[in-house]
């Protein structure tokens, strides 16, 4: 019996889990009425992390560009890593829990209260090398600016010598 | 007869548009400075890039197009006209070698937009961008809006009191606060800088206290203190201000778009003791009756609509929105597509007349300008009192900006020729806009947000925008922020020259 | 010396007058938002 019980509990828990596949954040903000007030799942890379006693805001960005923010305890905040920007990937992160289209606690506010946080993957520092050639162009140009004025400053200074003002 | 143009004309603009180049060199290089604190070391380059082809043509102007002559009006409004196109072309070069947008034209437009104190944004992947590029953008709002940086080199290093007077006068600042141009143009910087610290104070704190790491909280505060003031509403985070979440934070930007949009002679009076300016003073007036009438028009709509339904709501959402269009800012906490698929129609409507309508004159703020909007009530009334009267009386009028000032017919013929311009501009804008297959509220919307270089988007805006809609969006801001009237001057100016040539 | 005849008197009124103009405005902006807030409690208040 008790191996029969053991199916139904995981069989439970697996209808209990949020779907499987995340609303995508298009989805969510271009048809948020559809979604207003029922569970849905969210995945995205953490750009930005405020944290607010025993909450926090925790904004994530899909991979289409579209950012949501999420509204967690404090705790799942507190385990992020990395937050994305120039330098960094984030650490990615899905959430599932009731989506507001305009919440009443954070006013109007869209936002997902997370019911469920985890941290999928963690993110990692990105390198950014300069690009020789263009540097060097930069350098290249920027001599080429500073010896002009130089050199035009010092032709007008020798005309001033020799000629009045000519006229072009 | 208006003479025909000669060598000497485009000469004279010319030379004197070397200005706007070394000016745009130097500003293009204070990046620099944020690219080293954060060790963005590989964007330097681009800056070096843009900042030196700006110097060399301005030293090629300077040398092959040198000239004794004076300039006149005609040519002041021309370079005026034609050094906010220069201005943003150069600051394109490094947000696009950065790859902060898609294309090209998109760079173009991203600069334009900062330039004019727009805020209309085509620049991708904001949240992973370059501190220093994302410094960049805020700086041209804060530099080309806030400080109205080309007029004020033009100021300093013009030759003379005469052109630079003219100069002046091409992007419609009146002569000034004080009757010497350079000292005006020290005040505006000063009040500029002024507010910027403030500003940048209150966000850091304000930041800190959300949550925010100090380090984070004191770069985006000052960043959003320069769009704040300069009411352009560029932001560093895609979710613009919703990212923060926070009402201290809307707040706080509330206090710097409303500074932003109140006249630089105001600031003048008041920050030197005449306090009382505050009251008297007819664009405040006139700021206030639209701020909250539109606040109120627009809250009352969406309560109605139950968009929103706690006050808390209303006033984050609905006023916040009145005030960022009303000011030009552009801040916006509303994801785009809610304002086209969620916001009622009135509200759309209301917000796009707001932003047409526009902030104070001589102020960051953009579109018709309080100004000549109480000066268009009050002639209006006048208008109406004169036909009430008996033929024999003699009607006249007066408003208070400053000093008091006669209601002449020359005054209201100026105000209604300007406010016309911008609403023939709005209706072509939208046309257009609606042309592309957009609804015809979006399309008012988006096009006086661009006119009025306001930046509030319906979802019209964006990188995958058709090619045409972003030149012609890149033409209404160009042309919004030197009140339409310098636009179409130049275009006089060409096509004079098209059609009789240039003589010698 | 070359000092300009130093006044403490006009300096803190210059300053006093720069502080307190600031505080104005930024009062100005604040009586806006009270006076916006109040009409969302109206609105709320009227229509629910």
């Amino acid at each position: 019996m008790n191996w029969k019980v053991c199916f139904l509990l995981v069989l439970l828990l697996m209808l209990a889990m949020p779907l499987a596949s995340a609303e995508s954040g298009r989805e969510l903000i271009e048809n948020s009425s559809g979604y207003d007030g029922k569970t849905v799942s969210f995945r995205g890379e953490v750009i930005g992390v405020m944290i607010r006693d025993d909450f926090a805001w925790v904004n994530l960005l899909d991979n289409e560009g579209y950012a949501i923010g999420i509204w967690c305890p404090a705790e799942n905040a507190k385990a992020i890593l990395f937050i994305g920007d120039y330098s960094h990937v984030g650490d990615s992160v899905q959430v599932a829990g009731t989506f507001h289209m305009a919440c009443a606690e954070h006013g109007g506010d869209l936002d997902i209260h997370a019911e469920n946080f985890i941290i999928v993957a963690t993110g990692q520092e990105v390198d950014r090398p300069t690009n020789l050639p263009i540097a060097a162009l930069g350098v290249a140009l920027m001599a080429v600016a500073i010896l002009m004025t130089f050199y035009l400053r010092r032709i007008r200074k020798e005309k001033q010598k020799i000629l009045p003002w000519p006229s072009y | 007869m208006i003479p025909s143009l000669t060598r000497e004309d485009l000469k004279i603009i010319g030379y004197n548009l070397r200005n706007a180049f070394y000016i745009t060199g130097v500003f293009l290089l204070v990046p620099i400075v944020v690219a080293a604190v954060y060790r963005e070391f590989n964007t330097v380059p681009y800056f070096l890039i843009g900042s030196a082809l700006a110097f060399i043509i301005g030293n090629l102007l300077s040398f092959f197009l040198r000239t004794e002559k004076e300039m006149e009006v005609k040519h002041a409004i021309v370079m005026v006209a034609l050094a906010w196109l220069i201005a943003p072309l150069l600051a394109s070069i490094p947000i696009w070698l950065a790859n902060a947008t898609a294309s090209y034209l998109d760079a173009g437009f991203e600069a334009i937009s900062g330039f004019t104190g727009t805020g209309l944004t085509v620049a991708t992947g904001i949240d992973y961008m370059s501190h220093s590029i994302n410094f960049l953008r805020h700086f041209l709002q804060f530099v080309g809006d806030g400080v109205g940086i080309l007029v004020i080199s033009l100021s300093i290093l013009g030759r003379t009191e005469m052109s630079s007077v003219l100069a002046f006068k091409g992007e419609s600042k009146d002569v000034g606060i004080r009757p010497s141009v350079v000292r005006t143009s020290r005040i505006i910087i000063g009040i500029a800088v002024t507010f910027l610290i403030i500003g940048t104070v209150l966000f850091t704190i304000a930041g800190i206290r959300e949550g925010l790491d100090p380090g984070t909280a004191v770069f985006d505060g000052l960043n959003h203190s320069m769009t704040g003031y300069a009411t352009g509403g560029f932001s560093t985070h895609s979710q613009n201000l919703l990212y923060y979440h926070s009402i201290l934070f809307e707040v706080v930007a509330v206090i710097l778009m409303i500074i932003g949009a109140l006249n630089f002679n105001l600031h003048y009076a008041v920050l030197g003791g005449k306090r009382k300016e505050i009251l008297k003073n007819i664009e405040v007036k006139v700021l206030l009756f639209w701020l909250l009438a539109t606040g109120l028009i627009v809250s009352a709509n969406l309560l109605n609509t139950n968009v929103y339904s706690s006050v808390e709501a209303l006033f984050r959402k609905g006023v916040f929105h009145a005030i960022s269009a009303q000011t030009t800012t552009g801040f916006q906490t509303v994801y785009p597509s809610h304002f086209a698929l969620v916001w009622p129609a009135l509200s759309i409507f209301v917000l796009s007349i707001a932003m047409i309508v526009g902030g104070s004159a001589n102020s960051t703020s953009g579109g018709i300008k309080m100004l000549r909007v109480g000066v268009l009530f009050k002639s209006f009334k006048r208008e109406v009192k004169r036909l009430l009267l008996p033929r024999s009386a003699v009607v006249t009028g007066s408003f208070h900006h400053i000093e008091d000032t006669p209601l002449t017919d020359k005054v209201v013929a100026g105000a209604a020729l300007v406010a016309i311009s911008y609403i023939v501009f709005f209706s072509i804008g939208t046309m257009i806009t609606a042309a592309h297959g957009y609804s015809l509220e979006d399309s008012m919307f988006e096009t006086s947000s661009a006119l009025g270089n306001v930046g509030l988007s319906c979802g019209i805006t964006s990188p995958a925008m058709p090619a045409t809609l972003k030149v012609t969006y890149m033409f209404l801001m160009w042309a919004g922020r030197l009140e339409i009237i310098a636009v179409l001057v130049l275009m006089g100016f060409v096509i004079l020259g098209l059609r009789r040539g240039i003589k010698k | 010396m070359g000092l300009r005849k130093f006044s403490l008197r006009a300096f803190l009124k210059k300053n006093f007058d720069f502080i307190t103009g600031i505080l104005s405005e930024v009062g100005l902006t604040a009586a806006i938002m009270v006076v916006a807030f109040a009409i969302c409690v109206l609105l709320v208040f009227i229509m629910r």
